[in-house]
């Protein structure tokens, strides 16, 4: 993958009006283009201001005292307004059913290219091409308020695809669905990732899924960024998880108690799947 | 032998004369048993438990809770038996603080004075609330929030509680948390129903599952009996708890047999422990 | 969508008032607003009334309309024997009878009837717009009237959040009955509308953010993926609203004959059944609400 950083974060600090803690403390983070990335933390631990300092909402549209800089795509948020990174950057939120307005999903995901000024064949045409990619095919009548979770959600994902974005942002996209939403989403997600190569930035808790999925995963706690690296080299600090109250893949967790049984080697680095987890003890046993 | 505390007979639930949301369903949960149900949205699961509250009364069939049939009593007459914990907090959370919203409860169903005094500060030792009693519930944060939920019912010391999704949303601490609760709950000799898509949560937590497709039970049992039948776990999109999926691995591999089947790190790391020479 | 709930939102048909857009039928609402709250003659806002139910008629909403307007009737036989006894006129009131410590005025009767008819007259075409105008329609519409974009925006959200929020305070209902709540009475109001409020709020603060995220109020000039095209016989039906409402408010102003305030005369066995019926409708119907508010 191309090193190409289209993100860039430097010395971010940012605290809310009227609070005394920073949210956001010295964040300092390059994410490149077409990389998977997955922030885990506690809840409070800053994920979503993070997210928010992606697309401009934060500095622009919430009060507070912001230091340091956000560069997407070459533009300062500071500088640009909301609408333009708007059309770099998507957002997807936890609850589906309160980012609806709309009375059909066709004019739900108008909203920002109406926004936009794009015109109307141009929208039935983004309209129609982003609900094949979510896989909700000719649904542009249906009422987005009578789809299930799983459907709402993806309905949200296509609203923030049409504006064709470089890079899709999710905070916690999957924590009000069911299994099968979940699912749903985790492969929306990793399609565009791999066959559309768009930049992917998700704040989970679903663990054994990041591990198998992301690129990169950080670690945040308190404002601050803990770790930052790949799904192994993360997840293999287990202490460090343990200290902030926070759990691994349960397969790295078994290996790291092996470990200390002594009835494995130490290792530098533990497996996150079940596939590597089984290539490690398949030997053994 | 002891007599169920919850009983369907021939349970149907059908909405709007079209939908039916439970078809033909018996059941039967002992006293003090801890139950998960799992399922997808649509399987039938929460038009099912309430119907043990009486938030729903049968369209055919019977319920019994505690020997006594659902439809000659009021939802707020059950309430004193069996408790509901909402899955949204904010469904139920009005008051200004904390200690107030405990109080609700049991006020409601007839406590005196003394007595509501009295289940409000064990409810605040028991949930570990000091800190926030006077807090309002708006301002406390929502994992919190959702603990004071539960013990706002547990206020009533019902004899069954009814948890729906406790752990959607919540990051490990809490889900922690509230895993400890139910099992000290359980130890107090509660009945519980559990409905989630938590199975890390459930693995815990329960040690009968029932699975809910279509209307209707398709998996009963011990937890490990339900999750060694894999293929129709797969075909719910319910997804096991990694260590499970490892045991499935091996499992087909010969590497282990059907008793060795882990649900949780503990026995994962205990097997294989003895697995490794 | 659980629960009975009060129907107060768009009703897909394909009646001749369903097809007529939008903008018509607000100038209509804007007339029967214009000419019900310029006079008090009964025969005037009796015609409005009996035309609104014809358009119920037309609109084959009967059904939802009647659900929607029930709460009208205890309240018509509230308003109607509140000002019977303490009208909201300048004196001289002349007495027609008297129960207990209540005197019933003709003034009274006729102030009740007219302010039930007047209220009558608006809701009833209201209603029947809101069943047949899709809010798309509603929301372009006045779009291209130059409605400000937030203003619209508000509208036709707060239009699709009553179906939502009484659904919502439904669940929070059961929540509560689930917690031993008893009743429905003013106990029970607090405990019932305050987690609706906050999960409006909650609701409402994540949206914003959402739109935010999707470049809504920028000052640029917005395209509408929706198109509503206004045929000649919409035309035709706004001119003829909005000439016959400024005919009609014009010949109220002028001819004040139509005044019928101190003509218009109740003979007293009327009077009496009039005042009869009011109190014992309005009773009826609390008994029947808490009866039904017991038993759930």
């Amino acid at each position: 993958m191309a090193n190409h950083p289209i993100i860039s974060i430097k010395d971010l600090t940012y605290t809310y009006a009227a609070t005394e803690t920073p949210a956001l403390r010295n964040i300092n983070l390059t994410i490149n283009e077409g990389e998977y990335v997955s922030l885990l933390g506690l809840n409070g631990s800053g994920k979503t201001s993070l997210l928010l300092c992606l697309n401009g909402i934060i500095p622009n549209m919430m009060m507070g005292e912001f230091e340091g800089s956000v560069v997407v795509d070459g533009f300062d948020t500071t500088e640009v307004p909301v609408r333009e990174l708007a059309k770099l950057v998507g957002m997807v939120f936890d609850n589906p059913e309160f980012q609806i307005s709309q009375w059909s999903i066709a004019e739900e995901i108008a909203l920002g290219l109406e926004n936009l000024g794009i015109s109307p064949n141009e929208m039935v045409k983004r309209i129609r091409d982003m609900l094949e990619v979510v896989g909700l095919p000719r649904f542009e009548e249906r009422s987005p308020w009578a789809l299930s979770g799983g459907q709402q959600q993806r309905v949200s994902i296509a609203s923030a695809l049409a504006m064709y974005p470089k890079i899709l942002v999710m905070d916690e996209p999957t924590s009000n669905l069911d299994p099968i939403g979940k699912e749903e989403v985790f492969q929306v997600a990793n399609n565009l990732n791999l066959e559309k190569k768009m930049t992917i930035v998700v704040a989970e808790h679903e663990v054994e899924v990041m591990a198998a999925y992301a690129d990169r995963i950080i670690l945040m706690d308190n404002g601050e960024i803990i770790l930052n690296g790949t799904p192994e080299e993360v997840f293999s600090q287990v202490d460090r998880f343990e200290k902030i109250g926070l759990r691994v893949p349960q397969v790295t967790a078994v290996t790291k108690n092996l470990e200390e049984a002594k009835k494995i080697k130490a290792l530098k680095k533990y497996p996150v799947t079940v596939d590597q987890f089984y290539s490690l003890v398949n030997g053994l046993i | 032998m002891t007599k169920p505390i919850i009983e369907c007979q021939g349970l149907t639930h059908i909405y709007k004369n079209t939908v039916v949301a439970v078809d033909n369903l018996n059941l039967k949960v002992l006293p003090g048993e801890v139950v998960g149900i799992i399922g997808q949205n649509g399987s039938g699961k929460t038009t099912l438990v309430k119907h043990f509250n009486g938030l729903l009364k049968p369209t055919k069939g019977k319920v019994l809770i505690d020997g006594r049939d659902t439809t000659t009593m009021k939802i707020q007459e059950l309430a004193k038996t069996v408790g509901y914990v909402f899955q949204n907090p904010n469904q139920q959370l009005f008051a200004k603080t904390v200690e107030s919203e405990l109080e609700f409860g049991p006020r409601n169903i007839g406590c005196s004075e003394e007595e509501v005094i009295e289940r409000r500060e064990h409810a605040i030792e028991f949930f570990g609330l000091e800190n926030i009693r006077l807090s309002h519930p708006y301002r406390i944060g929502f994992p919190l929030r959702k603990l004071v939920g539960m013990a706002s019912i547990y206020t009533m010391k019902p004899k069954i509680y009814i948890v729906d999704e406790p752990t959607t949303g919540q990051d490990h601490i809490t889900t922690k948390r509230v895993n400890n609760l139910i099992n000290k709950l359980r130890d107090e000799g509660a009945t519980i129903i559990c409905v989630a898509h938590d199975m890390i949560l459930l693995a815990d937590i329960a040690q009968r599952m029932i699975v809910m497709k279509d209307s209707k039970i398709i998996l009963d049992g011990k937890m490990k009996e339900v999750f060694l039948n894999f293929e129709t776990i797969k075909s719910t999109h319910i997804t096991p708890p990694q260590v499970t999926e490892v045991s499935r691995v091996l499992l087909q591999n010969k590497k282990i047999g059907k008793d060795d089947l882990c649900l949780t790190i503990p026995e994962m790391t205990t097997l294989l422990k003895k697995k490794i020479k | 969508m659980q629960g009975v709930y009060i129907p107060i939102n768009y009703i897909p048909g394909d009646s001749i008032i369903h097809k007529i857009a939008p903008i018509p039928k607000f100038i209509w609402v804007l007339g029967f607003l214009l000419i019900g709250f310029s006079t008090r003659n009964p025969a005037i806002l009796g015609a409005l009334v009996l035309f609104g139910f014809i358009m119920v008629f037309v609109a084959k909403v009967w059904k939802p309309f009647t659900i929607a307007f029930i709460i009208w009737i205890p309240l018509a036989f509230t308003t109607f024997f509140f000002q019977g006894i303490a009208p909201a006129f300048p004196r001289p009131w002349e007495p027609i009878f008297s129960f207990g410590p209540f005197t019933v005025y003709q003034i009274g009767l006729y102030s009740g009837l007219t302010l039930v008819l007047r209220a009558w007259a608006v809701t009833i075409v209201a209603l029947v717009s809101i069943f047949t105008t899709h809010p798309g329609d509603l929301f372009t519409s006045l779009q291209k009237l130059g409605m400000p974009f937030e203003l619209n925006f508000i509208l036709t959200m707060t239009l699709q959040l009553i179906p939502i929020l009484q659904n919502e305070l439904y669940v929070v209902l059961s929540a509560q009955k689930s917690r031993g709540l008893k009743g429905t009475g003013f106990g029970a109001l607090i405990p019932s509308m305050v987690p609706v409020f906050a999960g409006t709020i909650e609701r409402v603060s994540q949206l914003s953010i959402g739109l935010e995220s999707k470049a809504f109020g920028s000052k640029t000039k917005k395209t509408s993926y929706r198109n509503i095209s206004m045929y000649p016989k919409d035309y035709i039906i706004l001119v003829i609203g909005a000439l016959v409402s400024a005919a009609i408010t014009y010949w109220i102003f002028v001819d004040k004959s139509l005044d019928w305030s101190r003509t218009f005369l109740f003979p007293k066995p009327v009077a009496i059944a009039m005042i009869t019926v009011a109190v014992l409708g309005f009773l009826t119907y609390m008994i029947f609400v808490i009866y039904i508010l017991i038993k759930v």
